[in-house]
């Protein structure tokens, strides 16, 4: 009766902590709502892509290369051209908002053209959007190629033409880059935040005592409240995978099985966070703060998510490297859009397995010492 | 293994927190079938004492046993022996009664058919009649508490640990209470409950009392009473138009070794009876004089007392 583990004792802890669930609106909420949330706002609300930039163009050549030039940009679903207002400056449209960028064509322009002296066009750009402005430059690189190609016969050929091309994702479709991220915030979010509750709210109402006055483990308690969490996160991930592949088409080209172990991996370490936050805090309150802090923050800015790691400043980049959902990211990216295998995805799975050993590691130990005599 | 009479026994046992002593070099023994009362005031070291003897807690020094097995080796071994009330409701507010007292009994390992019969027992011990389905939220705080008892003493253990089973609950259950103790110690349990309501103290067959970490007095309320007052308590009590004054002055007169207004009484204690009577001699017509025999307050006040002179 009172000798070693039992699973049937974890059991009935999950069986509690799952009625725990359904009777608690706030988790339930959390659960459901999180991710569904997540993906309206990331998958639809938030778009990186560029699509009909408003350009306004200061046509002053009035020639038959000008209009063809222009009509160029016009025929592009990335922009909209309109001609600029008579009377009206071309810094003052930028200064309002109506345009992102000016493009000029100086008088002449189609004289040098025609008789094959180097001509130039100036584009005027909003520099204050820096992420809008930066797409617009890389599709601008697009269009001056087809441009040389459309008008090339009076143009010099340049010695070297760069030609870019973009693997893993040629339309640069935002869906592709945020979609597969989102599974690692939801989450990174949902599990760090609910565990740190459920074991909080224990030592809150007292009842921690009742579980450790009788015969169960210490081990018991923690597999019985996490094995729901991680039923009900896992879930979380398998909806948002369905969305990704069937709603916004995101390919998947890498292994499954890889994926899986990746998700066990980060899943298992942010119970384990959540777990550790809650025993250090034991107040419900201060837990979601630490989590928010801890696991939200991090998620969001410092994963990679969003935000590209190679350009944070170098303390940032470093810090990164202890931070599980920057690995996440990075295995969740490889394995849907550029089908990296087993030795691609070494480092980051290396480093999920070391950070997930040492979190489990730290919790099981601070759980033990709290609750064991 | 030969049994003891002794449900627990402590030795010397103390419990620091930092440089903060709670419990402070106590021993004690609790014989099997006993109402043990722990008296004292918040932080005297009652629950701390309680968290050890339920295994909650690890003594800092000293050896705690409880029936014959030791506290800190056995410690899986007691925890199946022994019944905790805390002294917060532990029970789980979002479930059901049913639901409750089945999670309990399946920590413990019982079987269905034990969980039927004994949850049939208890609630016709207790006189439970909600359905079971209700949600514990939704029953009223003394049918809450002695639900809480219900789940302490599923697993029908030897010794049951109640730690202030009564605080803030209405005087009848509180009566009500201390019946299904008396029932309980009837059967055959040891009861260690924790009080700091010194009327109810009077129901332990002994009763122990803390202060600040040590145990000051333990004895059965009735050798407590004659051990602190040898001689007779007086209750003097004003009628209409008493002088205030008179009191006032009978609290200079050295001779007067205590006096302790209880409401518009007065307990007074003087020690030599030959000073008394030259007292009740000048005593005004309006006052109402008896002897009485001490309450346990006073004899918690008195030894107090004793302790801080």
């Amino acid at each position: 009766m009172t000798g070693g583990f039992y699973l049937s004792r974890a059991a009935s802890m999950a069986r509690k902590e799952i009625r725990h669930i359904l009777r608690d609106p706030f988790t339930l909420a959390w659960a459901v709502g999180l991710p569904i949330v997540m993906m309206l706002f990331f998958g639809y609300a938030i778009d990186f892509n560029v699509r009909e930039v408003r350009l306004v163009a200061a046509d002053r050549d009035h020639t038959r290369a000008s209009r063809e030039l222009l009509s160029l940009f016009g025929s592009s679903r990335f922009f909209r051209v309109q001609p600029l207002e008579a009377g009206r400056s071309a810094p003052a449209d930028l200064v309002q908002e109506k345009t992102k960028g000016v493009l000029i064509v100086e008088p002449g322009f189609g004289r040098d053209l025609g008789a094959g002296r180097p001509v130039q066009v100036q584009l005027l750009l909003d520099g204050a959007d820096n992420s809008t402005t930066g797409l617009i430059v890389s599709y601008f690189a697009g269009i001056q190629q087809l441009a040389w190609k459309r008008l090339a016969l009076a143009v010099p050929r340049a010695p070297v033409a760069l030609v870019t091309r973009y693997l893993f994702n040629p339309e640069l479709n935002s869906h592709w880059f945020v979609v597969p991220g989102l599974a690692v915030v939801v989450m990174g979010i949902l599990s760090i935040i609910l565990t740190a509750l459920t074991v909080a709210r224990e030592w809150e109402t007292g009842s921690m005592e009742l579980l450790l006055s009788t015969p169960v483990r210490p081990l018991e308690i923690i597999l019985g409240k996490l094995a729901p969490y991680l039923g009900l996160v896992f879930a979380t991930v398998v909806f948002i995978y369905l969305m990704a592949r069937l709603q916004f088409g995101v390919p998947f080209r890498g292994s499954h099985l890889t994926y899986l172990v990746g998700v066990i991996l980060f899943l298992t370490l942010c119970l384990a966070q959540g777990l550790l936050i809650s025993v250090l805090t034991r107040q419900q309150t201060v837990a979601v703060q630490v989590s928010f802090i801890s696991g939200l923050l991090p998620t969001l800015l410092l994963s990679g998510f969003i935000f590209p790691i190679e350009s944070m400043p170098g303390f940032f980049q470093g810090l990164t490297f202890i931070l599980p959902p920057r690995w996440f990211v990075t295995v969740s990216r490889g394995l849907f859009l550029k089908g990296a295998g087993l030795a691609e995805l070494a480092l980051p799975l290396g480093m999920l397995t070391l950070l997930n050993l040492l979190m489990v590691g730290a919790s099981l130990r601070a759980f033990k010492r709290d609750v064991e005599p | 293994m030969k049994q003891t009479p002794w449900a627990v026994q402590v030795r010397d046992l103390s419990v620091r927190f930092g440089n903060f002593t709670a419990v402070d070099h106590i021993s004690f023994a609790v014989r099997r079938g006993e109402i043990f009362g722990f008296l004292g005031a918040n932080g005297a070291g009652k629950t701390t004492t309680i968290r050890v003897l339920c295994g909650l807690l690890v003594p800092s020094s000293g050896q705690v046993c409880i029936s014959d097995l030791d506290c800190t080796a056995d410690a899986r071994a007691v925890k199946a022996k022994v019944g905790y009330m805390s002294q917060r409701f532990t029970l789980y507010n979002d479930l059901t009664v049913e639901e409750n007292l089945a999670f309990a009994a399946s920590l413990r390992k019982l079987s269905e058919e034990t969980i039927r019969r004994r949850t049939r027992e208890l609630f016709s011990f207790v006189d439970f009649t909600f359905p079971v389905t209700t949600r514990v939220a939704d029953l009223p705080g003394g049918i809450k508490q002695q639900l809480a008892l219900a789940a302490a003493l599923l697993h029908d253990p030897e010794i049951v640990f109640l730690d202030e089973p009564t605080a803030g609950v209405a005087p009848a259950v509180r009566a009500r209470f201390w019946e299904l103790i008396r029932k309980l110690a009837q059967a055959g349990k040891t009861l260690f409950v924790t009080t700091h309501y010194l009327d109810e103290a009077e129901n332990c067959e002994r009763i122990a009392l803390m202060r600040e970490g040590r145990i000051i007095a333990l004895d059965s309320p009735a050798r407590l009473k004659a051990a602190t007052f040898r001689e007779p308590l007086l209750e003097i009590e004003p009628k209409l138009g008493a002088p205030r004054t008179w009191v006032e002055n009978l609290q200079l007169d050295p001779k007067v070794a205590r006096l302790q207004p209880y409401g518009r009484r007065y307990h007074v204690l003087i020690l030599d009876p030959k000073a008394w009577r030259k007292i009740a001699a000048r005593m005004p017509k309006t006052f109402k004089l008896r002897t009485i025999s001490p309450s346990l307050e006073d004899v918690f006040i008195r030894l107090v007392e004793g302790e801080r002179a």
